[in-house]
């Protein structure tokens, strides 16, 4: 080499070079020995939780029988139509939007702004278009009909289903899409977005066993939230069964008889509740007009939401529980036990009927017939109201006899469950209103009156009570002085048929009356039956128990469904004791109640209650025996 | 009769004063062994990023084949140029210099669009990039330029006029738009510069300058551009957007830990978290794959190359083999630090292949051409010693 060329290589430069390859390599080096070794755990795991995430497997909710194991609420196969936006071309959306709008019966404006907004957040995710379970001929119309329905998919999805719907909504009610404020509550349990959850009723109540223990899915997925593969599967459990202390069979008896007296006109609405008073075990719980709660189940539309709301009778209200109204005679029980057990008044108390009414200060107050001479199992049986005036607050007709007052009256109401909820497993109880004079004077500034000691003496005036409150309290009486709680659950049972352990509530108290008092009302409720005011031809049982008239609200115009209001109501609440005999050993206690009697039926004053009761009660336990 | 002797020495060529005899036996065998063995590791990552096809259909191998393919051109492409004498390509500089202009224009005119780029120029169904091919023709250019005045190297003059020589390429790659490779070209200006002789204050000087006019270049870059130097700088400011290519790759390197994940076995590439995972992040799915322990062997690979370009370019006979071999190995370097910077978050984003490794036929093949040259002047070089 020529000695220019070889001083042109500039050595040190080289060198220089050679070092700065060195200085990169440990600088390349260095940072990914900072990057794999040091952090490499930590990269390690961001890698997983880019590719794999757990997503949730829900679990099928449990069914809801009766003590019989009659299934009341199921699942049954329906199908979710959702929109996978990448796969719908976009010059076809408004095309696809109209289409499937008019299939599900949604707005095609509802339906694009769904896959828009989809279109923004994740294209490759699909979004769910329909807002309710769809029905299989739809599923099948779309699936099969493919080029017509591009990038929608049907994925399989249960609907609840009520096999009774509107005989049983008022006890189960029904589940409903969770709120965006249950959500936050509800997550860490963990609820998801798209959940059902028991709106009310006992689906509600029992939402805990009902709801099955949700498995999860690990998937591995790509960078656009593709789905490769399922990497684990934690299977879902299938939510427990709950069964309730309904006997299907007296419900269908209860529900035929009051259905069959609104279908004739005779009365607009009514019901029923059967009890076990020995336990508290609700044997059945009709309340008419219903609803189909499988409306509520689907997705009900505003439509349908608002006849019901419009609808005067309140078909959502479980009148058992949710409303309260007038005792009327039935209250009489409470007017008699709070003076015996005080005792101002026993068997023997006689208070001499000459007359239909009498006055105090002016005012007149009536009986319905001139009964003569009664003493106290008379006095219930033939329902006579003077005779229970002057165990409340005396009266001219017995001069001897003391009243036993208002906040007597008050206390041994409210022992027997009156003026408070009975704690029944069922939400929205009312807990009726049971007045004293204090209560008054709170109430409407006013101080309380004879006439007020009178009115609820005979179950008038300001006393309310539920149906359930009622039946419990003639309950306690039957059972011999034991204030049950009222309840629907009999038993939960988990998925591979064992039985959860669950306790039965307690009573809610003991009543503080004597075991004769309690007998002496037993046996002028019987005595109410065999020669008294109810009187049932040809009994088959020894049936007894306490009929109410009561008037309430207006008695003027028309309801909703076009019939006149007439403002009377009527009541029978009965028990039917093991054998002919007085002993507190009741299986079954009962009561019905008729809202607004048509005019006809009160002309000849008999009261529907009673011989619904009858029959309702012959034909089940007959049956039985 | 008198026989006059016949001279049997090779005639000098019109490049030569005196003959260049080609001599097999130096051939450089580290440069060549290296160079086979970092073509392999290349396939071996093909297979391994692209194998398991998980998200794609289609034929699994299909990128093995091609880039075998590529590689048996690239191989013949380099015993080809070997075979050559590199004072040919000095010849034709001027040529080679308005072949470089025109390919780059070609590209600009009805080059194909990529990720919003005109990169790559289809001919018979194989897409070409021509730039790559450009770097290496400019190399060849540059050498030649300064090998020619290397008398008057420390002048401004000179690097004024290698500037000049420089600029129209690098502003048609710029238009492209590719401002990785743009960078490459310069990159390669100052290893040149500084490798002929250039004064070092001339070159301080040029970044200088460059460094004053950051505000300008700032206003030409195109908004990706700037979004991918502001990642660069806090990739959690946008990590969903220009910082995700970021973030993933980093969870990609830092997840192989120290032997990796296993071939075929990583999850971010074949899974679409890793952008461009067979080019340009290509890194980034070897270290996931096979952990430190294998970017630590592609690094002493690449070392190793290193040195044995700039030994031949030490060893050359003239001032023009000592250029293209520097030059060569700036171009290798930059590329390096460039690529695998990039991936581990030490540089900001930019789309330049990582020599070897990166699959793309026209990296490759621009590449075995370079270091057939390198061979070429390997085997034209002085006996050593007697």
């Amino acid at each position: 080499m020529r000695q220019d060329d070889r001083s042109f290589v500039p050595v040190r430069r080289f060198i220089a070079f050679g070092v700065a390859i060195f200085v990169i390599f440990s600088t390349l080096t260095a940072r990914l020995y900072d990057l794999e070794i040091v952090r490499g755990d930590y990269y390690h795991q961001l890698s997983e939780q880019n590719r794999i995430v757990r997503l949730p497997v829900p679990a099928e909710r449990g069914g809801i029988v009766d003590r019989t194991g009659y299934v009341l609420a199921r699942n049954i196969p329906g199908f979710a139509v959702s929109v996978i936006p990448v796969d719908l071309p976009r010059v076809r959306e408004q095309e696809l939007a109209q289409r499937l709008g008019s299939l599900l019966d949604i707005s095609s404006e509802s339906v694009s702004n769904a896959v828009q907004a989809q279109r923004i957040r994740n294209p490759y995710e699909p979004v769910r278009i329909s807002k309710t379970p769809v029905p299989r001929e739809i599923a099948l119309a779309v699936t099969e009909r493919a080029e017509l329905f591009p990038g929608v998919r049907v994925d399989p999805e249960s609907i609840r289903f009520y096999a009774d719907g509107t005989l049983y909504a008022p006890i189960i009610g029904y589940t409903g899409p969770i709120t965006e404020q249950e959500l936050a509550m509800l997550s860490a349990n963990g609820y998801l977005a798209d959940d059902d959850l028991g709106r009310t009723g006992i689906e509600n109540v029992y939402e805990q066993y009902l709801r099955g223990t949700y498995g999860w899915r690990e998937i591995e997925r790509d960078a656009a939230q593709r789905e490769i593969k399922t990497l684990a599967l934690q299977r879902p459990t299938v939510g427990n069964t709950v069964g309730l202390t309904i006997d299907d069979r007296l419900q269908k008896l209860l529900d035929a008889e009051l259905r069959k007296g609104v279908d004739e006109d005779k009365f607009t609405q009514a019901v029923g509740v059967a009890m076990n008073p020995q336990n508290g075990e609700i044997l059945a719980m009709v309340s008419i007009p219903g609803y189909d709660n499988n409306m509520f189940a689907r997705g009900i539309t505003q439509p349908e939401l608002d006849a019901l709301n419009a609808d005067d009778r309140h078909p959502l209200v479980n009148k058992a529980i949710g409303d309260r109204y007038p005792a009327g005679s039935t209250f009489k029980m409470v007017t008699g036990l709070s003076a015996l057990t005080e005792g101002t008044a026993n068997r023997s108390t006689v208070v001499n009927v000459t007359a239909r009414s009498f006055s105090v200060s002016g005012t007149p107050f009536f009986d319905w017939t001139v009964h003569g001479s009664l003493d106290f199992v008379n006095g219930f049986a033939h329902s006579s109201d003077i005779y229970f005036y002057t165990l409340a607050g005396g009266s001219p007709m017995a001069p001897n006899v003391r009243g036993v007052g208002p906040d007597a009256i008050a206390k041994y109401a409210r022992m027997l469950g009156f003026g408070a909820p009975t704690g029944i497993d069922l939400p929205n109880e009312n807990g009726g209103i049971m007045p004293d004079p204090a209560w008054k004077l709170a109430t409407f500034d006013e101080p309380w009156t004879i006439g007020n000691t009178y009115q609820e003496a005979i179950g008038q005036g300001f006393v309310a009570v539920t149906p359930l409150q009622l039946l419990n309290a003639y309950a306690a009486v039957a059972n011999g002085g034991t204030l049950q709680t009222p309840h629907l659950l009999k038993s939960v049972t988990d998925a591979s048929g064992k039985a959860v352990l669950i306790t039965p509530p307690p009573p809610i108290r003991k009543l503080d009356m004597s075991a004769d008092n309690l007998r002496l009302l037993r046996e002028a409720a019987r005595k109410v039956v065999t020669s008294g005011h109810a009187y049932m031809p040809n009994a088959k049982l020894p049936i007894a128990g306490k009929t109410g008239t009561a008037e309430f609200g207006d008695s003027a115009g028309k309801d909703s469904a076009g019939r006149n209001k007439l403002g009377f109501h009527n009541w029978f609440v009965s028990f039917v004791p093991q054998a002919d005999n007085t002993d507190p050993t009741a299986q079954i206690a009962m009561v019905i109640f008729t809202y607004d009697s048509s005019k006809s039926l009160c002309e000849l004053c008999l009261n529907p209650a009673v011989g619904m009761t009858q029959r309702i009660l012959e034909q089940y336990l007959g049956a039985n025996k | 009769m008198s026989v006059r002797a016949m001279n049997l020495a090779r005639p000098a060529t019109p490049l030569h004063d005196r003959p260049a005899p080609r001599r097999w036996t130096q051939i450089d065998p580290m440069l060549l062994i290296v160079t086979v063995l970092l073509i392999g590791y290349g396939l071996v990552m093909t297979y391994s990023t692209t194998a398991e096809t998980r998200t794609f259909t289609g034929d699994p191998m299909q990128f093995v084949i091609r880039g075998a393919l590529w590689a048996a051109i690239g191989m013949a492409a380099m015993a080809a140029v070997a075979v050559f004498d590199y004072a040919w390509l000095g010849a034709f500089a001027p040529l080679l210099y308005v072949f470089t202009l025109g390919l780059l224009s070609v590209v600009l005119a009805i080059g194909t669009s990529s990720l919003g780029a005109q990169r790559s120029v289809n001919i018979a169904g194989l897409s070409f990039q021509f730039s790559e091919v450009a770097k290496v023709l400019m190399i060849i250019v540059l050498a030649k330029f300064f090998a020619d005045r290397r008398a008057a190297v420390g002048s401004p003059v000179t690097m004024l006029l290698g500037l000049a020589l420089l600029a129209p390429a690098v502003l048609l790659v710029y238009r492209q738009p590719d401002l990785g490779t743009s960078l490459v070209f310069i990159a390669i200006f100052f290893g040149i510069a500084f490798l002929a002789g250039a004064r070092i204050w001339q070159l301080v000087a040029l970044v200088a300058i460059a460094a004053a006019s950051f505000p300008v270049v700032w206003s030409l870059l195109k908004d990706y551009q700037r979004a991918r130097l502001s990642a660069f700088l806090d990739p959690y400011s946008d990590p969903q957007g220009a910082g995700w290519n970021i973030i993933q790759s980093l969870i990609a390197v830092g997840s192989g830990g120290a032997t990796g994940k296993g071939l075929t076995a990583g999850t971010q590439s074949p899974l679409g978290y890793l952008p461009i995972a067979e080019s340009d992040f290509v890194f980034s799915g070897l270290a996931e794959d096979l952990g430190f322990a294998g970017a630590v062997i592609l690094f002493a690979l690449y070392m190793v190359l290193l040195i044995a370009a700039l030994r031949v370019a030490l060893r050359a006979k003239d001032p023009f083999g000592i250029l293209i071999g520097a030059r060569i190995a700036t171009m290798l370097l930059f590329q390096i630090m460039v690529n695998v910077g990039m991936a581990i978050s030490l540089m900001p984003v930019t789309g330049i292949p990582l020599p070897f490794i990166s699959h793309g036929g026209s990296s490759l093949v621009s590449i075995c051409f370079a270091l057939g040259v390198l061979q070429s002047i390997s085997m034209r070089r002085e006996p050593e010693g007697p």
